[in-house]
């Protein structure tokens, strides 16, 4: 029996984005931006919003609506021991469930994630929804072309912030 | 009043000999003090309620909690705007269960009364057991918050009949509230909110919102980022001051030091941004003339009207609204206001500038968290008693009506000595 090609697909893009979040977890978070395409963005959707996944970062306001510029910036401030929010750091954890392949084109798949991250410091809170991933195929593997992650809640109460990256 | 003597209260220890301002903390720790505190200034102050184009059309509703109260803002058909508290006058279920929309009727899902968005009860779901002129007097109508009163778009609310108008507690803070609305002819819009809750006293978020003393220390990460931003720009020092106005509201006013779309261009932004911002400089200074221009586009304005609302007017418009839910514990909500009908690519370089500083996914407000989650740990622990505030104090210095060094603390001093006013007030 042949092995069908949607379920490689999955299989491609769970393994890319398993080791995505491992580099979250252990803070290796240069190697992680290195994961981002050069017309890419990272984003966290307002809390609360009726189609996270249709609106733009250039017409609401966003939680987090970065261009691959501004998320080497957030990447270098998180590597400060000024940012104090994350110094010392937090422990995270991610975890990525019920992977769907929304569309596979030959140069890029777009992907659905649910997610749960979990911070401690000082006690845990936990993040949790949806993460969408346009991922562009490249030798084998990918490159991210957007991360955004569209949350289940609809305040940031009890996280307070997004200090992390989710 | 001037601070020409030794004072003890409850609240503040001040000895103007020896340059001493401190604030007692548990104003901050104590669970009593917050009891007397909503007693004393929460219930009798004006708090801030919406902007006007929340509820833009006739019909259109919002819920918005406030204190522990959950309320119900509605224009009704007559285009009034009003405010009740979201619970059935019959046996009082909730009544409304959506965060906003636009609706005629409102019915409660118990037994099936319904109301109108100016309040009154359009039925009752039954046609026996209730006389025909059961409501002719009102009686059942929703029941009104003592108090809705607006200023230049943005509405209060006071939960105390008796208190003074909205205009008077004001006072001189009313005239900056005015320069908000003057950002365009057509009015402001919300553009957005964040929610977020901090395990702190809402003081502290009150006071750190116009604490210019911080901002080195705190935010040093985001300044790196925002020198890269200003790549192009000349340096200049950072000028500006602190004013307190009546009431306890102050305001802190500096040189902006960043891009803004009213009205400084980044190079970052590019050129397309770069013609609109300069067109809209030469509009201001058309409209308004040089000094008013000036005050608009190009200073910074953080502004805190007592006891917890936050204008301030830095990269985009951005009101707060901080909500204690204990004595250590808050939450704040933050929109994001701009001009109606804004050009979009203005919109969009005022939501790059306000999404890397303000907000708890940006670059500065995470820190800010960060320090009064730490302010709080150290009050609980207790043993220690007193917080100081005495940065730039002079004997004899007026706190209502004072003006100093923008990163001084006069305007801490004006909050907190309306605090202990109305607080040891029997
Ligand atoms: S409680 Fe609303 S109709 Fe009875
Ligand atoms: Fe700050």
């Amino acid at each position: 029996m042949e092995f069908p090609a949607a379920l490689l697909t999955r299989l491609q893009v769970e393994d890319f984005i398993y080791r995505e979040a491992a580099l979250l977890d252990s803070w290796n978070i240069e190697a992680w931006l290195a994961l981002f395409a050069e017309d890419s963005a990272y984003e966290v959707t307002p809390p609360g919003v009726e189609d996270p996944d249709r609106i733009s970062r250039q017409s609401a306001y966003f939680l987090i609506g970065d261009d691959r510029k501004r998320l080497g910036h957030r990447v270098a401030r998180l590597g400060q021991p000024d940012a104090h929010v994350e110094s010392p750091r937090s422990k995270v954890r991610h975890v990525y469930s019920n992977v769907i392949i929304a569309e596979d084109d030959a140069d890029e798949v777009r992907a659905y994630a649910n997610f749960i991250t979990f911070r401690t410091k000082r006690g845990t809170i936990e993040y949790f929804g949806r993460i969408r991933f346009v991922l562009a195929r490249l030798d084998g593997s990918f490159l991210i072309r957007n991360k955004r992650v569209m949350m289940d809640i609809d305040a940031l109460v009890p996280q307070g912030k997004v200090s992390i990256l989710l | 009043m001037g601070w020409d003597r030794p004072y003890e209260s409850r609240f503040l220890s001040v000895d103007p000999a020896a340059q001493r301002f401190r604030v007692n903390r548990r104003c901050f720790a104590d669970a009593t003090v917050f009891e007397e505190e909503k007693r004393k200034i929460l219930y009798r102050s004006w708090l801030y309620l919406c902007h006007e184009s929340e509820v833009a059309n006739r019909n259109d509703f919002l819920v918005r909690e406030i204190l522990d109260k959950e309320l119900l803002v509605t224009r009704d058909a007559a285009g009034e705007v009003n405010v009740f508290y979201n619970t059935c006058t019959h046996r009082g279920a909730l009544l409304c269960r959506s965060k906003a929309g636009n609706r005629k009727a409102f019915g409660c899902p118990y037994h099936g009364w319904t109301f109108s968005a100016a309040g009154r009860v359009l039925t009752r779901n039954a046609d026996t057991g209730y006389r025909a002129d059961a409501d002719a007097d009102g009686a059942y109508s929703l029941k009104r918050v003592p108090r809705l009163e607006k200023r230049a778009g943005f509405y209060f609310i006071n939960f105390d009949a008796e208190a003074v108008s909205l205009d008077e507690f004001l006072g001189d803070a009313g005239e900056r509230i005015d320069i908000l609305d003057e950002h365009s002819t057509g009015g402001l819009e919300v553009i957005g909110y964040h929610e977020y809750s901090i395990s702190g006293n809402y003081k502290m978020m009150c006071e750190n919102s116009y604490d210019g003393y911080h901002l080195m220390p705190t935010h040093g990460s985001y300044f790196t980022y925002q020198k890269a931003m200003l790549e192009g720009l000349p340096q200049r020092a950072l000028g500006g001051f602190a004013l307190s106005l009546t009431n306890g509201h102050a305001t802190v006013e500096t040189d902006i030091v960043s891009g803004r779309p009213i009205a400084q261009w980044l190079p970052v932004w590019g050129a397309a941004a770069h013609d609109l911002i300069e067109a809209k400089k030469l509009e201001l200074i058309e409209r308004l003339g040089e000094k008013r221009a000036h005050q608009l586009g190009q200073t910074n304005r953080l502004m805190v009207i007592f006891p917890n609302t936050v204008m301030n007017d830095q990269q985009s418009i951005q009101i707060r609204s901080v909500l204690p839910v204990g004595h250590d514990k808050m939450i704040t909500r933050a929109w994001l206001l701009g001009p109606r009908n804004e050009d979009p690519e203005l919109r969009r370089v005022r939501l790059e500038g306000a999404l890397s500083f303000l907000g708890p996914g940006g670059f500065a407000t995470p820190d800010d968290i960060e320090m009064l989650e730490l302010c709080q740990r150290g009050y609980n622990m207790g043993g220690v008693e007193w917080n100081d505030i005495s940065k730039g104090f002079e004997a004899g210095e007026e706190t209502a009506r004072g003006t100093s060094f923008w990163n001084n603390e006069l305007h801490l001093r004006a909050y907190w000595t309306q605090y202990d006013k109305m607080m040891s007030a029997s």
